[in-house]
């Protein structure tokens, strides 16, 4: 360690390469050692090195996959639309939800050949959950860093659910065209559920989410942000619907109007 | 082809090419995210996250800072580990003790697997490393504890982890130099 590194105590940042280069790191201190990064060119020299090894380590670990992994994320990638290169063309493209997210795949080269919504189920789960996973990225460009991990949490949870080997895709519309789209597995017990054509409530007004099952309490399984697709759990077989009402800001313990649109759930796996 | 060249194609979005890519990298991809989560289910789950990812944003890549393979592979083990962490902290880690218990473990499960050169060489360079240094890298790289928690395991001052860590890697990458 130089003097240097010493007086602007850096060393103890120095010496943090060899945890980085193993992702041994938590997440703070993963972020200050690579802001540090940027400015040390030996840091980076050293981690380059490091990293090297440890994909040494990493390449020692394969095995071969399920061959039907193989299957589904090729599927996925027909569907799955990719970044584009520089910030400022994600920028520039992704002013809202792509108009496709609820329609048929593939996305519509063209607005004349757009297909109309849906009123059937998703031809298949990988192809409308995909495209729902699309989307979340796609608005990413204009958010906050901690709207950004947020975010990223959220695309992974989606992945998760979509990864379901049960995972099953279906939509809804009422008599207004707007539609509700549901991807879920009945095996993790859960839904990712995302509105269209719902907006403009008026200020102090939200949409709410209800696990409806016979002969029970309907059940809130919380309030939609947007356009943002909600994430609901704790689904069991049972759950023969969900609905979304009109609720105060905040949620409601239970249902206080009736449902603005309902979508049963037995063609994805529940409602037994 | 090399990985490299194919993540170009694939940035171009070449799904040909990615099927080629998909054929060298998913079997490192999983078999590391396997070998730190244990359970087949979560690592599937994981790995495909992971090779989705690769397709999406393979226009990330710059070749100047390294391999593909690499990047992959660093995408892979950041995200196997997060996981394994984050399930460790809502307290899973008794559930995934006795995960392990009842599946066979990951070596035999590999032995399946025509064994590589290089996971042999790489097992031999471990083997030539002192305990200390072994335990450190391994904790960390293949069981995704932190450098904390791997000075609390060992009951060692964090400053001997980190040496021992970096110490492990430059040992280990001497005697793999002959192993390329």
């Amino acid at each position: 360690m130089s003097i240097a590194d010493r007086l602007l105590g850096r060393g103890d940042l120095h010496s943090l390469a060899a945890p980085y280069a193993l992702d041994a790191l938590e997440p703070a201190e993963r972020h200050r050692f690579e802001k540090h990064l940027k400015s040390c060119d030996s840091c980076a020299a050293e981690v380059r090195a490091l990293s090297e090894d440890a994909v040494r380590l990493a390449w020692s670990a394969a095995a071969p996959p399920p061959s039907a992994m193989r299957d589904r994320v090729l599927a996925a990638v027909r569907t799955t639309p990719q970044e584009a290169p520089g910030r400022e063309t994600a920028r520039a493209r992704a002013p809202q939800l792509p108009p496709h997210v609820w329609g048929t795949q593939p996305p519509p080269r063209s607005r004349a050949s757009r297909p109309r919504l849906l009123l059937v189920p998703f031809a298949t789960a990988t192809a409308a959950a995909a495209l729902v996973v699309a989307s979340l990225f796609a608005v990413q460009a204009n958010r906050t860093q901690e709207q950004l991990d947020a975010q990223r949490a959220q695309a992974s949870e989606i992945a998760n659910v979509l990864a379901a080997p049960d995972a099953r895709a279906t939509a809804g519309e009422d008599a207004e065209g707007r539609t509700i789209g549901v991807v879920a597995s009945a095996s993790k017990g859960r839904a990712i559920v995302t509105l269209r054509g719902y907006g403009g409530l008026p200020s102090g007004r939200v949409h709410q989410l209800w696990l409806m099952r016979p002969d029970v309490q309907p059940r809130s399984l919380g309030l939609f942000d947007g356009d943002t697709p909600l994430i609901a759990s704790g689904l069991d077989k049972s759950a023969a619907s969900l609905a979304v009402t009109v609720e105060p800001d905040g949620g409601s313990p239970q249902p206080t109007s009736q449902p603005v649109v309902q979508l049963a759930l037995k063609s994805v796996g529940f409602g037994e | 082809m090399e990985a490299d060249e194919l993540l170009v194609l694939v940035a171009g979005g070449d799904q040909k090419a990615f099927e080629e890519l998909y054929g060298l990298v998913s079997g490192p991809v999983y078999g590391l995210v396997r070998r730190v989560l244990r359970d087949p289910a979560q690592s599937e789950e994981v790995a495909q996250e992971v090779l989705l990812e690769l397709w999406r944003s393979a226009a990330r890549f710059d070749p100047r800072r390294g391999s593909a393979l690499s990047w992959v592979l660093t995408l892979a083990h950041r995200r196997a580990v997060d996981r394994v962490r984050s399930a460790r902290a809502a307290g899973e880690r008794e559930q995934r003790e006795a995960l392990r218990a009842n599946h066979p473990a990951f070596d035999q499960v590999a032995e399946e697997v025509e064994a590589g050169l290089e996971r042999e060489w790489v097992r031999i360079c471990l083997d030539r490393l002192t305990a200390l240094q072994r335990q450190s890298v391994t904790l960390a790289y293949y069981d995704g504890y932190t450098y904390r928690e791997v000075a609390e395991r060992l009951s060692l001052p964090l400053g001997t982890v980190k040496t021992r860590m970096r110490d492990g890697l430059t040992q280990l990458r001497k005697c793999l130099g002959g192993a390329a």
